[in-house]
C-alpha cells in the first residue's frame, strides 16, 4: 500500500470564454514558473474554443510534475475572466484556493442568465477571492485589452515566485508593440494585488 | 531557427515536429484534424523540408510512402479517424515496407473533445502488424519520433506514432537543439517489382515476410530500452503507457512501473518477469483494454479494466478512484469536494458574421431532411438552427443523401458539405450522384478555408501550407465538368436571393449543386464591417435570436446587438419582419 499524497505541486486553473485570451495568459504564467526554476506542465483544449465555448487551461508547477491536468479540489489559484466560468471551476477548488475573478458575465445564445443566481453562488464559494471589474482598471490604462495582464499582476502577489519572473515572461511572450502597455498593466495589477492581500481575504473587493 | 540548445515550454505536437526534423525527415504530408493539426505547421518552419497538406489522409500517407520509396525519410499526420481513411495504404504498406524511414502519426481523441468517436488506434498496429510507439510527455514525443525512423528502417516497416489529445495539446519543459542527427543513410530509389508491386504472387511472399518481421519485433520489444522498468519501493506493480503513466506515477510514486513505449508488439516476456517480481500488477490504460488483453492471452496475471473505465479520458480523479477500488490506494475520506453547480452550458456557436448561418436559417424554414458533414457547419445541427439531421464521418453528406433520396419520396433531401470536406471525400459521392441520377440538392459551403481546425488552406484557398499561391479549384466548374446541369453560385449575405435559389432547387426533381461563396470571417483574415443597431421599432419577436448569432442578446424584451462582436453581415436585418427595427448606422 502506498499513500497517494500529492507531491509538492501547485496549480493554476484558467477559465474563460473563447476569445478571452486564456491561452496567452496561461502561457505567460507557465513561462514565469519555468523561469523561476520549477518544472511545469500545461494542458489546454483546442478545437471548438474559437467558437465562443468555454475555455480552460491548467498550469501545474513544482519540483517534478507528471500530470498535465489537476484533480478535483486540488487547484491553488483560479484565474477566471468570467463569472459563470469561475463557478464551473468550483469543483476544482478548496478552502485554501485563491480566485482572481473578473466581475463580468458573458451572455449565452438563447439563454436568459439569472445574474442574481450567479452572484449568489459566487458569494457562496468558500475561497479567498478577488472579484473585480478589471475592465474599469484596463480602461484607466487606456486599453480594454489588458484585463488579463492586470489580473496576472494580482495573481503574482499570491504566488510563490518573484514578480520579476512574470515580467520576464511577459517580455518573452507579448509582442513588442504592446509590451510597455502590458508591463504597465501588470504593475497596476500588482498595486491591486498588494492592496487586497493586506485586507481580509474572504471579503470581496469591488 | 538556430541550432543552439534551448530550454522551452513546448507542446507534444511541436515536439513531434522537432523530433522528425532531428530524425532527418525531409518530407511530410497529412490532413488537419484535432488534435494533430499543428504538427505540419511547426515542421514547415524548418529549412530543407517539404511540408504539405493533402486533400485527405489517404492521399497524405501515400505521398509520404512515395517519398520514402524515393529514398527520403517521411511522415504523415492525421487524427485518429483520419487513419480510417488512410487504412488502405496503411495495411499494404506493411507488406511493401519502406525504403527510407516512414512514420505514420495518429492523434487519438479520448473524451471526444472535438471528434465524432473515440476509437482506440492501437488496434491498427495489431491489425496492420506495424510497430507502434506511445510517448508519455513532450520530451518522449521528440525522442520517440527520432527512434520511430530508426525502427522503420531497421525492420523495413512503417512505424506508427500514437499521440492522444493530452499529449498533443499538453505543454512541458524540453531542452533541445534543432540539429539534425548524424544517422542519415543514403537510400536510392529502386525499381523493385517484388517489393513494391503488390500483385498476389508478390503479396503472398510479402505477407509471410511480414509475419517473420513481427516475430523479430516481438523479440526486439523485449530487449528495447523504450520499454522500461522504473523500480519503486512498494510491493505493487503498474503496467501503463502514454499519458496514463503520468496520472499513475503522480498518485503512486512508490510503485514499480512497467512503462510501455513500444505498445505493439508488446514486450510480453519482459512484462511477465516484471509481474512475477511484484505482489500484484494492474494495467492502467486509456480507452480499450489493449495491453490487458495482449497480456492475458499470454497468460500473464494482470488486472485492469475491472477498476478503470473503457470510455472517456483518464485523469487523476478517475485513476485514483480505480487505485482505491483495487486496494493500491487507501480511500481518502477526508477530502471535501466543492459543489458542481447547475450552470447554463456554453456551447460553441457559429461566429458572428459566419456565412454558414443564413444557409441554416433558410433550411430551418424550408424543413428538408439535411444530411450533413464535418466542420464548423456541423454547429448548424444545434438548436435553434436545428437544420442538420445526420453527421457521421468526413464526406458522408452527399453519399448518404444519394441513398436517402433513392428510396423514398416523402422527404426532400439536401446534402450540405464544406469546401475542405468536399475535397477530402466529397468529390466521388458527387460523381456518384450524377452517375446514378440522384434527385438531390447539394449545398457546398465554400468558405475557402479549413476553418474548424484553425484555418488550414485547402484546394479552394488559392494558397498552400507554404503560402505559395495557385489558381483555386472552382467547385462550380468542377461540378459542371462532371456533367451536372443545375449548378448555381450564391452569396449568402444576399439572403433573399440565396433563399430563392435553395427553395427552387429543393422543389425541382433533379440533381442540383449550390455553391455558397462567402469567405470565412475568421481566416485567413478577420472580416469586420460596421455593426448594426436595433431601433425602438423592435417588437421583441425574437426572430433574430433564431439565427443564433453570438452578437445578439435580448434585454428588456428587445434585441440588442453587441457592436464589438457584430461584423455587419446583415443577416439579422434580412430575417427581421419589421422594416427599420435593425439598421445600418
Amino acid at each position: 500500500m502506498c499513500n497517494g499524497s500529492k507531491m509538492d505541486i501547485k496549480s493554476i486553473l484558467f477559465a474563460g470564454v473563447g476569445g478571452d485570451g486564456i491561452i496567452t495568459a496561461s502561457n505567460v504564467a507557465a513561462m514565469a514558473c519555468m523561469l523561476a526554476g520549477f518544472d511545469v506542465k500545461k494542458s489546454e483544449i483546442h478545437g471548438m474554443s474559437q467558437r465562443g465555448g468555454s475555455v480552460s487551461a491548467f498550469v501545474r508547477f513544482g519540483e517534478k510534475v507528471y500530470s498535465p491536468t489537476d484533480a478535483l479540489g486540488q487547484v491553488n489559484y483560479l484565474f477566471a475572466t468570467e463569472k459563470i466560468e469561475a463557478l464551473r471551476a468550483n469543483k476544482y477548488l478548496n478552502t485554501a484556493s485563491i480566485g482572481i475573478i473578473n466581475d463580468r458575465i458573458v451572455p449565452i445564445i438563447n439563454q436568459e442568465i439569472d445574474t442574481e443566481y450567479i452572484d449568489k453562488k459566487l458569494e457562496s464559494v468558500k475561497i479567498r477571492k478577488i472579484v473585480k471589474n478589471f475592465a474599469e482598471d484596463a480602461l484607466k490604462l487606456g486599453n480594454p485589452k489588458v484585463i488579463n495582464t492586470i489580473m496576472m499582476g494580482v495573481l503574482s502577489c499570491y504566488m510563490p515566485l518573484e514578480k520579476e519572473y512574470f515580467t520576464e515572461a511577459i517580455n518573452k511572450i507579448i509582442p513588442k508593440r504592446i509590451l510597455t502597455l502590458n508591463l504597465d498593466a501588470f504593475y497596476e495589477g500588482i498595486l491591486i494585488g498588494e492592496n487586497t492581500r493586506n485586507k481580509n481575504y474572504s471579503r470581496e473587493v469591488n | 531557427m538556430d541550432d543552439r540548445t534551448t530550454k522551452a515550454i513546448i507542446s507534444g505536437n511541436e515536439a513531434v515536429a522537432i523530433g522528425a526534423y532531428k530524425g532527418n525527415a525531409h518530407f511530410a504530408s497529412g490532413y488537419p484534424g484535432t488534435p494533430s493539426s499543428e504538427i505540419l505547421d511547426y515542421f514547415k518552419q524548418f529549412k530543407d523540408v517539404i511540408a504539405q497538406w493533402a486533400s485527405n489522409e489517404k492521399s497524405g500517407l501515400e505521398a509520404a510512402l512515395g517519398a520514402s520509396i524515393a529514398g527520403t525519410r517521411s511522415f504523415a499526420t492525421m487524427k485518429h479517424v483520419g487513419l480510417n481513411v488512410a487504412a488502405d495504404p496503411l495495411m499494404t504498406s506493411a507488406y511493401t515496407g519502406v525504403n527510407a524511414g516512414l512514420v505514420v502519426v495518429t492523434a487519438d481523441d479520448p473524451g471526444m473533445h472535438s471528434s465524432q468517436n473515440e476509437q482506440d488506434n492501437r488496434y491498427y498496429a495489431k491489425f496492420a502488424k506495424l510497430p507502434m510507439l506511445e510517448p508519455s510527455n513532450e520530451y518522449e514525443a521528440m525522442a520517440f519520433m527520432q527512434y520511430a525512423f530508426v525502427l522503420s528502417e531497421k525492420f523495413d516497416l512503417p512505424s506508427i506514432m500514437r499521440l492522444t489529445t493530452r499529449i498533443s495539446h499538453s505543454l512541458g519543459i524540453v531542452k533541445y537543439d534543432t540539429r539534425r542527427l548524424d544517422n542519415e543513410k543514403i537510400f536510392k530509389m529502386k525499381k523493385d517489382f517484388q517489393k513494391y508491386v503488390m500483385i498476389p504472387s508478390n503479396a503472398i511472399k510479402k505477407h509471410k515476410s511480414l509475419l517473420k518481421k513481427i516475430e523479430e519485433l516481438e523479440i526486439y520489444s523485449n530487449e528495447s530500452p523504450i520499454n522500461r522498468i522504473i523500480k519503486g519501493r512498494s510491493s505493487v506493480g503498474i503496467i501503463t503507457s502514454g499519458v496514463s503513466y503520468n496520472y499513475a506515477k503522480e498518485l503512486l510514486p512508490d510503485a514499480h512501473f512497467f512503462k510501455v513505449g513500444l505498445t505493439y508488439p508488446m514486450p510480453v516476456e519482459k512484462i511477465k518477469n516484471f509481474v512475477e517480481s511484484v505482489d500484484r500488477a494492474v494495467v492502467i490504460e486509456e480507452l480499450e483494454p489493449f495491453m490487458e488483453e495482449e497480456l492475458k492471452i499470454a497468460g500473464v496475471k494482470v488486472e485492469g479494466k475491472k477498476y478503470f473505465p473503457t470510455d472517456g479520458e483518464l485523469n487523476l480523479d478517475i485513476v485514483k478512484n480505480g487505485l482505491e477500488k483495487c486496494g493500491f490506494l487507501k480511500k481518502d475520506k477526508s477530502k471535501v469536494i466543492f459543489e458542481d453547480f447547475e450552470l447554463p452550458k456554453r456551447p460553441p456557436a457559429l461566429c458572428p458574421g459566419c456565412p454558414h448561418r443564413p444557409v441554416f436559417d433558410i433550411l430551418h424554414s424550408l424543413k428538408p431532411y439535411v444530411t450533413g458533414d464535418i466542420g464548423c457547419y456541423t454547429l448548424g445541427a444545434i438548436a435553434p438552427l436545428s437544420a442538420m439531421h445526420t453527421t457521421v464521418c468526413m464526406g458522408a453528406s452527399i453519399s448518404m443523401g444519394i441513398g436517402a433520396s433513392k428510396v423514398q419520396d416523402d422527404e426532400k433531401i439536401v446534402s450540405i458539405i464544406g469546401d475542405s470536406t468536399f475535397f477530402h471525400t466529397g468529390i466521388q459521392p458527387l460523381v456518384d450522384a450524377y452517375m446514378n441520377n440522384a434527385k438531390l440538392t447539394i449545398i457546398i459551403l465554400d468558405n475557402r478555408i479549413t476553418a474548424m481546425t484553425g484555418g488550414q488552406p485547402n484546394p479552394s484557398s488559392g494558397f498552400n501550407l507554404n503560402n505559395k499561391k495557385f489558381e483555386p479549384v472552382k467547385i462550380a466548374s468542377l461540378a459542371r465538368t462532371i456533367g451536372i446541369k443545375r449548378v448555381f453560385e450564391v452569396d449568402q449575405y444576399n439572403y433573399e436571393e440565396t433563399k430563392r435559389i435553395i427553395e427552387r432547387e429543393i422543389n425541382i426533381d433533379e440533381l442540383s449543386v449550390i455553391v455558397a461563396l462567402r469567405p470565412c470571417v475568421l481566416s485567413p483574415k478577420k472580416i469586420k464591417d460596421e455593426p448594426l443597431v436595433v431601433t425602438d421599432k423592435c417588437i421583441g419577436c425574437k426572430r433574430c435570436l433564431r439565427i443564433a448569432c453570438p452578437a445578439i442578446d435580448f434585454v428588456n424584451n428587445k434585441a440588442v446587438i453587441d457592436a464589438d462582436l457584430c461584423t455587419g453581415c446583415n443577416v439579422c436585418k434580412s430575417v427581421c419582419p419589421v422594416e427599420g427595427a435593425i439598421i445600418n448606422v
